[in-house]
């Protein structure tokens, strides 16, 4: 018995009382209904449009009317963070949620058949992580052509390209460590059928790790969305896409650094609310977790 | 000898994933748009031109074989011509993988130190205030998009605290003083967000290891905290964070890419994205094949790495 | 207890672990001590504490525990008060700490002549880390090569048995005045734990150095300790000489205990009611801990706390009725039906079947020429140690593996190499039960579900009927239905064993493939789990293939006896003749290696280097380890197959009456048990 060494059993029941939820859980949860809510209701209450001009002085600073500024436009920088928040909320998840069902899918059907499948799937997989995640997205991107420049369609697919793979790895290798367990042993020893131990033995053991799996994706596509927009390959102007914004603030920050701290803030704040989240859920399901770019 | 196969077949292996890397590269970018003449010269191109690129390109040939002849362009070592300036692609590629290179090292200098020291503090005085605090600061430093911490650190060491320069463009001409100004910020920026992901890593390693059972049996054989931090913790918790150190480098080459916009350095990440907007395709491929091909070699510089390091095989 | 300066005292310590936001504590106010020179055994279940109570005799401090009261007295220092400079001072030097997991405990990345030399440089024996010669005799001291190449191998290319005498080596460089043992024979062979033993018994006996021997097998400690305490939930529940502990033990936890020890010279001897019931640490009552499942508990116990009291000289019980009690004696288990059995069919057949890992001629044989047949209804016991080849023979059998040569039947169908090609009926009619408990219930599912999957998938039965079912077969494991509703998580190993032995008993199986089942269960449940057996036996007269290491678990159980080493099959007959002369020199030294409460080693360990079994197919596999080996000849030439009396049968070169004047086991009785 060594000391300090912690059991990673999956647990078999999520329900636990809230305040048996570490504290990183609870105060990413939160974080993260805050930036909901302002993405659900923002566009009612906030004071200026995204693309409405001559909202103040331009290039003024943060004051009580405009928390964030006005950019050289004249927009008011708050309204359209709040305007952007859906945008980043919906194409970071949709991305990661659509990475995540052809990831598991290929993955876990990878790792448990084993053969001449997972061989071809795995260098397919390990060719496809060789090539930068942003590198990937940018040529995804320049690949689709200049027609479908700034949908954001386009960019929901390039999320889900970029990460599929790196999620189907994860899956795979659970799916390999489940199959060696004893009890899929027992099912196999039954005569009972491939998809039916994928199904009731492979798949509930691997949802802790594929729910892991999804809330650490999600937590860093804002910061590719981010990029991308930055860059100039995301979302077109005048769509008040965060990174865009960042990007296009970039040239005053000398006269008026709010203007891109604003974004800035809002950006690392969801990420760091999700990040919370992916940690504390990690705790809860009993698995470690690397946040992280990998 | 089991260690040469080992090695051996990883960099088949490797060679076998650039390969695909290639062909999927090839597919994204030639194939796939369809009429990659017009995709170049605009929609409001003449028919003339446009059979005068295609002619040029060689984009009459079925795909097949024009991926060929790329493939044995590459290593053969002609990367084409850019179709922007009609120089070499390795004319325009030299200088900036030199740059960055000269970045990478530097950020790389300044990552080590960034990394180890935070680390040790946090697994010595674990669950204490400094460890939180830290904890906290990497989490939100990692959050945070490269650009981002990047813009920040712009302002402060440009507008703020006006030491370094802005815009970070340097040539041959440069002096080796304005090299390094102009090198500072960009690389910070990059050693700090390589920094921060893997201190949170080789945290997590120390601490495993500082509660491993070789751990725990040193300090009962009555050794120093010294010596069983230093003899029997560290070098063991540092082995799985070569990995990482080795997919940090392997990050650079994306990493890079926004980095070096922002700073306006003139290096290779710069080159992919405006060669991207002007669609240049030769100078796009060359890059990103080049891109694949560190992070592939650096992984099998790791996987090499982590073989020899393993007792169990290097004795066997 | 009393009288000149003791070595070491325990003073009313209590240890507490951290439990999520809590603490929860894992050593109640325990007291002992320990003289000079003495063997002081701390014996107890898993979770009672003992482990605890080790590593606080080396002052040992983990952010994870702390002491809650009470001290640890060295030569009257207290070591719960000692700064880190000061432990280290004495750690490794005058008290020194031999651990459970060798393979864990030494560094796997630094060579084990520099981890031994490490210890005497910090305590000052040596000067520099190159003293070859200063650490060969600590070498020599435990058996092991002194050979400056061997001090320069790495860990992992040691067998457990050297891993573990580096361990000991590690712990006696400095000639230290306590030496504490961790389980430390825990997961080694039964004959490298023989040596163990010995070399320890020999080190005592010439260096004087005292231990505190921490283990679960009481009747290990006979071999060595001179008193032993009995541990329950973290309390000392009786501390007395080893002799009275077995044969006159007070406390009824103690008494249980030894009831559970399956005794290898005594088969079928009527013996006190084993342990019933099992520890649940939630439950716990606020007086005695062991009132829930005592057989002789009142109201009072379960509210007034017991605590040692003296009862003699040199022994204390923490029991206010130890006066008062007697063992009860168990219901004697029914004979077995040895002679009914020769008649039966055949329900599996194995005709010389090998599996071989590789290229047929050169590679690695794990299983060579295996032949044996198992009649309905019958025990058949599959005996080994690591490496024999029994998990990959069960692998053969149930199809996991396909065997290289050799074919096995089923009630005379020959089966498919591979599990996916065999019938539905086939793989019904064996059913196979694994070693781990944690491991073979899916943790997602519950009990009734998971005991359900093999009647809907044989019998496609339906929900109203597979529940009925599932309730009939959990009555049949004694486990009260309304286990089906839970999850494996929220029940004990012994339970979970139970739930895997009902999902098999579901199938309606002809044969139950038992893979060590017993071997990571504590010995009360153990014992529990070995009397259901019986009585399954008895009831449902299924054949088992019973794989154990365990010779007592075997005897207790087995009807036939096939005794596995090297891959090959040494020895094989029914039950009393294999435990009778004569015996093959393997069996021999394996039924020698078992401790037998009581029985001090009478004669030196005479097994020899650890060397791996000779697989090459030329002369017999145990040569180079046989201590009874003739000549060359066991090298080069395979011994001859002889038959013995009532269907024994063995291979060896000797003949079967010099076998049988070789024989001395077993050795002639010294006291008798406590029943």
């Amino acid at each position: 018995m060594s000391v300090g060494q912690a059991t990673t059993q999956t647990p078999r029941r999520y329900h636990l009382l809230w305040g048996q939820t570490p504290q990183s859980f609870r105060i990413g949860l939160v974080i993260l209904l805050v930036h909901l809510i302002v993405a659900i209701t923002g566009p009612f209450w906030a004071p200026y449009g995204f693309s409405q001009m001559g909202a103040g002085i331009p290039l003024s600073g943060m004051s009580w009317a405009h928390p964030f500024g006005i950019d050289q436009l004249g927009r008011d920088v708050f309204s359209r963070v709040v305007h952007g928040s859906h945008i980043v909320i919906l194409l970071s998840l949709s991305g990661t949620a659509i990475g995540l069902l052809v990831g598991a899918v290929l993955g876990l059907l990878s790792g448990y058949l084993g053969g001449w499948f997972d061989n071809l799937l795995q260098r397919l997989l390990e060719a496809l992580i060789s090539i930068p995640f942003l590198v990937l997205a940018l040529i995804a991107i320049a690949s689709a052509g200049p027609e479908l420049s700034g949908n954001p369609i386009l960019v929901v697919l390039v999320v889900a390209l970029v990460y599929a793979p790196r999620i189907a790895r994860i899956a795979r290798a659970a799916a390999m460590d489940i199959a060696t367990r004893d009890y899929v042993t027992v099912a196999r020893l039954r005569g009972e059928s491939a998809w039916s131990v994928m199904r009731r033995e492979l798949l509930p053991n691997a949802t802790g790790v594929l729910l892991v799996e999804f809330a650490l994706r999600a937590g860093y596509a804002p910061v590719l969305v981010g990029s991308l927009g930055f860059l100039g390959f995301g979302l077109r102007p005048p769509t008040p896409e965060w990174g865009l914004m960042i990007s296009e603030n970039r040239a005053l920050i000398i006269i008026t650094p709010i203007t891109v701290l604003g974004p800035g803030l809002a950006l690392a704040s969801l990420v760091v609310g999700l990040n919370l989240f992916t940690e504390g859920l990690a705790r809860i399901l009993g698995r470690t977790v690397r946040l992280g770019t990998q | 000898m089991p260690i040469v196969r080992l090695v051996a077949d990883r960099i088949l292996l490797s060679v076998l994933t650039l390969l695909i890397v290639s062909l999927i590269v090839f597919a994204m970018l030639e194939v796939l748009p369809g009429d990659v003449a017009s995709r170049i010269l605009g929609r409001d191109a003449t028919p003339e031109a446009l059979e005068l690129l295609r002619a040029k390109l060689g984009l009459n040939e079925p795909a097949p074989l024009r991926y060929l002849h790329w493939l044995g362009g590459l290593l053969s070592g002609d990367f084409g011509q850019s179709l922007v300036s009609s120089r070499a692609v390795t004319e325009i590629l030299a200088p900036r993988i030199y740059n960055t290179v000269l970045l990478s090292a530097y950020a790389f200098l300044l990552y080590l130190p960034l990394t180890i020291l935070p680390a040790l503090i946090q697994a010595i005085r674990r669950d204490r205030p400094v460890d939180h605090g830290l904890s906290i600061i990497t989490l939100v430093l990692l959050s945070m998009p490269d650009f981002l911490l990047a813009t920040i650190l712009l302002f402060t060491f440009v507008v703020l605290v006006p030491i370094l320069p802005a815009i970070s463009l340097v040539d041959h001409s440069s002096s080796a003083v304005d090299y390094l100004r102009a090198m500072t910020l960009p690389a910070l920026t990059l050693a700090i967000v390589m920094a921060v992901y893997a201190v949170r890593m080789l945290r997590d390693n120390l601490i495993e290891v500082l509660d491993s059972d070789y751990v725990r049996m040193a300090e009962l054989k009555g050794l120093s905290a010294r010596r069983v931090l230093l003899r029997h913790a560290l070098p063991n918790a540092l082995v799985p964070t070569l990995n990482v150190t080795a997919l940090n480098l392997a990050y650079l080459v994306g990493g890079v890419v926004v980095v070096e916009k922002v700073f306006s350095y003139p290096g290779f990440g710069s080159l992919l994205v405006d060669s991207l907007q002007l669609r240049d395709l030769p100078v796009i491929e060359t890059t990103v094949m080049i891109a694949a091909l560190v992070y592939v070699g650096a992984n099998l510089i790791a996987d090499i790495a982590a073989v020899l390091l393993n007792p169990r095989l290097r004795a066997a | 207890m009393t009288g000149a300066a003791q070595l070491l005292e325990v003073q009313n310590l209590s240890v507490a672990y951290r439990q999520g936001s809590g603490w929860s504590r894992a050593v109640d106010d325990v007291s002992f001590s320990l003289r000079a020179g003495e063997v002081f055994g701390l014996v107890g279940e898993s979770g009672c504490g003992k482990s605890t109570i080790a590593l606080q005799l080396l002052g040992y401090r983990h952010l994870s525990m702390r002491v809650e009261h009470g001290d640890v007295l060295f030569k009257g220092q207290s070591l719960t008060s000692m700064s880190r400079g000061e432990l280290d001072t004495l750690r490794g030097d005058r008290i020194a700490f031999v651990p459970q997991n060798p393979t864990t405990a030494l560094n796997p990345g630094i060579r084990i002549g520099r981890q031994v030399a490490e210890t005497m440089l910090a305590h000052g024996r040596i000067q520099s880390l190159e003293s070859t010669a200063a650490i060969s005799g600590i070498l020599k001291l435990v058996r092991l090569p002194a050979d400056p190449v061997f001090q320069r191998r790495y860990p992992h290319q040691l067998s457990g048995g050297q891993q573990q005498r580096v361990c000991i080596a590690m712990a006696l460089a400095c000639d230290p005045d306590l030496l504490v043992l961790d389980e430390p024979t825990t997961g080694l062979d039964v004959t490298t734990q023989e040596q163990i033993i010995s070399l320890l018994s020999e080190l005592r006996g010439r260096i004087g150095v005292a231990m505190l021997y921490v283990t679960h097998d009481l009747a290990l400690l006979s071999q060595i300790a001179d008193r032993i305490g009995v541990m329950y939930a973290g309390r000392m529940v009786e501390i007395a000489p080893t002799d009275e502990i077995f044969l006159r033990p007070r406390h009824p936890y103690t008494q249980g205990l030894i009831a559970s020890i399956p005794v290898i010279g005594e088969p079928s001897a009527s013996r006190s009611r084993p342990l019933r019931g099992l520890l649940r640490r939630r439950e716990l009552p606020s007086g005695c801990p062991f009132a829930p499942r005592c057989d002789h508990a009142l109201d009072r116990c379960a509210t007034e706390r017991q605590e040692l009291q003296s009862i003699d000289d040199n022994r204390a019980v923490a029991c206010w009725r130890w006066r008062e009690i007697a063992p009860i004696a168990a219901t004697p288990n029914s004979a077995t039906m040895a002679g009914a059995i020769a008649h039966r069919a055949s329900v599996l057949s194995v005709d010389h079947v090998s599996v071989v890992y590789g290229p047929r001629s050169r590679g690695f044989r794990a299983v060579s020429d295996v032949s044996f047949d198992i009649k309905e209804g019958e025990v058949f016991a599959l005996v080994g140690e690591s490496g024999s080849g029994k998990s990959t023979l069960a692998r053969a059998i149930s199809g996991l593996t396909a065997p290289s040569t050799g074919t096995v039947r089923l009630r005379g169908e020959e089966l498919a190499g591979a599990v996916r090609d065999r019938s539905d009926q086939q793989r019904r009619l064996i059913q196979y039960i694994f070693q781990n408990p944690d491991a073979s219930l899916n943790p997602r599912a519950r009990i009734g579900e998971a005991i359900a999957r093999p009647l809907v998938h044989f019998f496609k039965m339906d929900g109203a009927k597979a529940r009925a079912t599932v309730v009939g077969a959990l009555d049949d494991v004694r486990l009260d239905g309304s286990y089906q509703e839970r999850f494996p998580d929220q029940l004990s190993g012994g339970e979970r064993q139970r739930v895997a032995i009902a999902r098999a008993l579901a199938a309606k199986p002809a044969l139950l493939l038992c893979d060590e089942i017993l071997s990571a269960l504590d010995v009360s449940v153990q014992a529990n789990i070995l009397t259901l057996l019986q009585q399954l036996k008895s009831e449902h007269a299924i054949a088992m293939l019973f794989i154990s290491h365990d010779l007592a678990v075997v005897r207790f159980l087995a009807d036939h006896v096939c005794v596995l080493y090297g891959g090959e099959v040494m020895e094989i007959g029914p039950r009393e003749q294999v435990f009778a002369p004569p015996f093959h020199p393997y069996t021999h030294s394996l039924l020698h290696a078992v401790p037998v409460p009581l029985q001090r080693p009478d004669r030196p360990s005479k097994a020899s280097k650890a060397a791996e079994p000779k697989r090459s197919g030329a002369g017999c596999v145990y040569a180079g380890r046989c201590p009874w080996q003739i000549g060359s000849i066991c090298e080069t030439e395979r011994p001859p197959w002889r038959e013995g009396r009532g269907g024994l049968g063995l291979r060896c070169h000797l003949t079967l009456e010099q076998l049988n004047a070789r024989a001395d086991w077993p050795p002639p009785k010294q006291e008798g048990i406590a029943v």
